[in-house]
């Protein structure tokens, strides 16, 4: 079974910044998943595109080098996504970042893949999800 | 090609959607060869030997470069570089372990691990401190 790894935005700042307070912390989950690749285990980490927007990652940008070099696959806010997202944020209230984190469990539940989000906000993370199966990291 | 230019080129590579396969003129050792084949033909390890070995190179490639990113910032913020006991707690989170809801507990069992074998794995602290744990319940 696949498995995918969400971040959301303090995730994403944690692993970014070296003088992030849980910097050493999201080091050791990117660890984790180098030592599982390594013995060919199919673990992939992945940011949702609003995520993205909202944590200011511009790949483009020189101080997100190291973090676009750490193999972060982007999940597009495509059609699909915008639709679950909305109907996610329109049911919850919460932000478009986390309805498109939302949007995310939902399609690898689909998949029927494994999917675990490391977080700073646990309890939206499970209001997001809205039952479906999603392992929650608090970071 | 200097350190970056060599990951960056390489992640750029497994990155590309590019289908045009190649016939290689790599040489494995017949019987790894028929051992793959074998595997796949009798324990469904993949669809063919070809997949098999393309998705064992790609993990082990993934694998590489990102360590390669990592050693690397390591050496720039030698504080970042996560302990044995760090690992272990990321570890025990993300499989969901029993006992990753206890991290000093595990902290604990990483520093008895690392005073006896100093090259010890998160894995193996997880498995000590299972061990403690059942001792004691």
């Amino acid at each position: 079974m696949s498995w995918t790894i969400l971040l959301d935005n303090e995730a994403v700042q944690a692993l970014a910044d070296p003088s992030h307070r849980k910097h050493r912390r999201a080091l050791g989950y990117a660890q984790v998943v180098i030592s599982r690749k390594a013995r060919a285990d199919p673990v992939n980490v992945a940011v949702p595109a609003a995520v993205r927007v909202e944590a200011g990652w511009d790949r483009t940008a020189p101080a997100w080098a190291f973090v676009n070099r750490l193999r972060i696959a982007d999940i597009p806010l495509d059609r699909t996504h915008a639709n679950t997202a909305a109907a996610i944020s329109s049911r919850t209230g919460v932000s478009v970042a986390d309805a498109h984190l939302g949007a995310a469990i939902a399609n690898a539940d689909a998949d029927a893949a494994r999917v675990t989000v490391v977080t700073s906000d646990p309890r939206d993370m499970r209001i997001v999800a809205e039952g479906k199966h999603v392992e929650v990291v608090a970071l | 090609m200097d350190g970056y230019a060599a990951i960056d080129r390489i992640n750029e590579l497994l990155d590309s959607t590019d289908p045009e396969t190649v016939n290689t003129s790599m040489r494995l050792p017949g019987t790894l060869r028929d051992a793959a084949a074998l595997a796949v033909s009798e324990l469904d390890l993949a669809p063919s030997t070809t997949v098999l070995t393309a998705n064992a190179l790609r993990a082990m490639l993934e694998a590489a470069v990102m360590q390669a990113v990592l050693d690397r910032h390591y050496e720039e913020y030698p504080e970042s570089r996560p302990t044995l006991a760090d690992l272990a707690v990321a570890a025990a989170e993300l499989d969901g372990h029993p006992l990753a809801g206890q991290p000093e507990f595990l902290r604990q069992s990483a520093a008895e691990v690392a005073r006896r074998h100093p090259g010890a794995a998160p894995e193996d602290v997880l498995l000590w401190a299972e061990a403690r744990a059942s001792a004691t319940a």
